[in-house]
């Protein structure tokens, strides 16, 4: 067997993996758009965080679970994120009847983790401290801002169309699927 | 070369697997346990996150008042952090890196593993002594094949050994309760014997809903629903019964 060809086969496994690769993300990836939107169009929209009134952290009765997020148990409580929301408390002191007993209004919060009756939380892009020693009377202890700039500045996290972001109207800390007027970006 | 390649794909596997749970390493003293695809992991006295691109570690010897202590570029579209004994396993979209905590402040990046188009974002494992599970899910837009549930003989870390695998729907998080596994999947929630750690025993399925995150905690397995959470008595490990629906 001659050396270059040795060399082709030996690379064969790399170019394979290589070609699959670039194939897939052709064709699933990163959907490509035949034509712009004519009229309305579903696109994402940045939400800035002058838009919102951040500190606005407080408690309210239990509700609903709209948009179910992630999960944290700690000691005789267990934790749900309603995704943008805030946090679900749920009582797990009677382990066979826990309750819901109240919600954690966190605007734009996602990520959570709880240690010794306090949570770190993020607040869009902020990071929080909530003192939950009394569940129903939470008090924000700290706030670090920007500390979890988690939200892509320039794009939305899928591709497809959306609103341009504007850079003079500050950080992006949330994407939000409207229905958008021709809307001048694409990704 | 193919020998590395499997070598490299399997490291992911395992890597992946295990940096995306952490429910089995509740730390120290009085924190909580997490789901599989946390961004936020308390590991002794410190706060660990992932935002896009940066591990961020806080001093939160005093609770109250966390101090950030490090910040240390990663890579890019970071998604997850698991804590597993002193190391972190961080994943990204395409690549696991796994730093060193010895000093909690000052991570030492010990590896990267490249993982393959095939193995899709963030596949939750577990870590148990020397085995680790690991769901890997397939998706019909980006290739792959089966989806499965497989089991991996880590030793050594850095040369993970796939013993077995399991054909599944559909799977998302997963966690264990001493011989039982709990795999997560779009249309019911498996559960295993794994008393012989590399021939998990498929022993139960609960169907018709989709599971995405579990953390079996004391007796209560907690069930991270697409709707909300189930909570399941786990007294009988291998026998889950429903305690109720939270929605």
């Amino acid at each position: 067997m001659s050396t270059p060809l040795k060399i082709k086969l030996m690379k064969l496994p790399l170019l394979t993996a290589a070609g699959i690769g670039l194939f897939v993300c052709l064709n699933s990836c990163n959907p490509q758009y035949e034509s712009p939107p004519s009229g309305e169009t579903q696109a994402y929209v940045p939400v800035y965080k002058s838009d919102v009134e951040k500190s606005e952290i407080t408690v309210s009765d239990a509700r609903s679970t709209t948009n179910a997020g992630k999960i944290y148990a700690w000691g005789n409580y267990i934790f749900q994120n309603d995704q943008n929301k805030g946090i679900h408390v749920i009582d797990n002191s009677d382990r066979l009847h826990p309750q819901k007993i109240a919600f954690l209004n966190i605007p734009f919060n996602t990520e959570f983790a709880v240690k010794g009756s306090f949570i770190y939380a993020n607040n869009g892009n902020d990071l929080v401290v909530v003192d939950i020693h009394d569940v129903k009377h939470p008090v924000v202890v700290k706030r670090m801002e920007d500390a979890f700039p988690y939200v892509e500045q320039k794009y939305p996290p899928q591709p497809g169309y959306f609103v341009c972001p504007d850079p003079e109207k500050g950080m992006v800390i949330d994407w939000e699927l409207q229905m958008v007027k021709s809307p001048n970006c694409k990704r | 070369m193919k020998k590395s390649l499997l070598y490299i794909l399997l490291l992911a596997v395992i890597i992946g697997a295990i940096q995306c749970q952490k429910s089995s390493t509740s730390s120290t003293t009085n924190a909580g346990s997490g789901g599989s695809t946390a961004r936020f992991a308390i590991l002794g006295n410190y706060l660990y996150t992932v935002d896009r691109e940066n591990l961020k570690m806080f001093n939160i010897s005093n609770v109250a008042d966390p101090v950030l202590k490090n910040t240390v570029h990663v890579g890019f579209e970071i998604e997850t952090i698991y804590p597993f004994k002193d190391k972190l396993f961080i994943g990204s979209t395409s690549v696991v890196h796994i730093f060193s905590v010895d000093n909690p402040e000052e991570p030492r990046k010990l590896s990267t593993a490249i993982s393959p188009e095939v193995i899709r974002r963030c596949d939750p494992v577990v870590a148990k002594d020397t085995v680790a599970y690991a769901t890997l899910r397939t998706n019909s837009m980006c290739g792959g094949t089966q989806s499965v549930l497989a089991a991996y003989d880590i030793k050594d870390v850095t040369n993970p050994i796939q013993q077995a695998t399991f054909p599944v729907s559909e799977p998302y998080g997963l966690g264990y309760a001493d011989t039982a596994l709990y795999v997560c999947d779009r249309y019911g929630l498996y559960v295993f014997n794994i008393q012989k750690a590399f021939a998990p025993q498929l022993v139960k399925q609960i169907p018709n809903e989709w599971y995405m995150d579990v953390i079996p905690f004391n007796n209560t397995l907690i069930c991270q629903m697409q709707d909300g959470m189930n909570l399941f008595d786990i007294t009988k490990r291998l026998e889950p019964t429903l305690i109720t629906k939270i929605k």
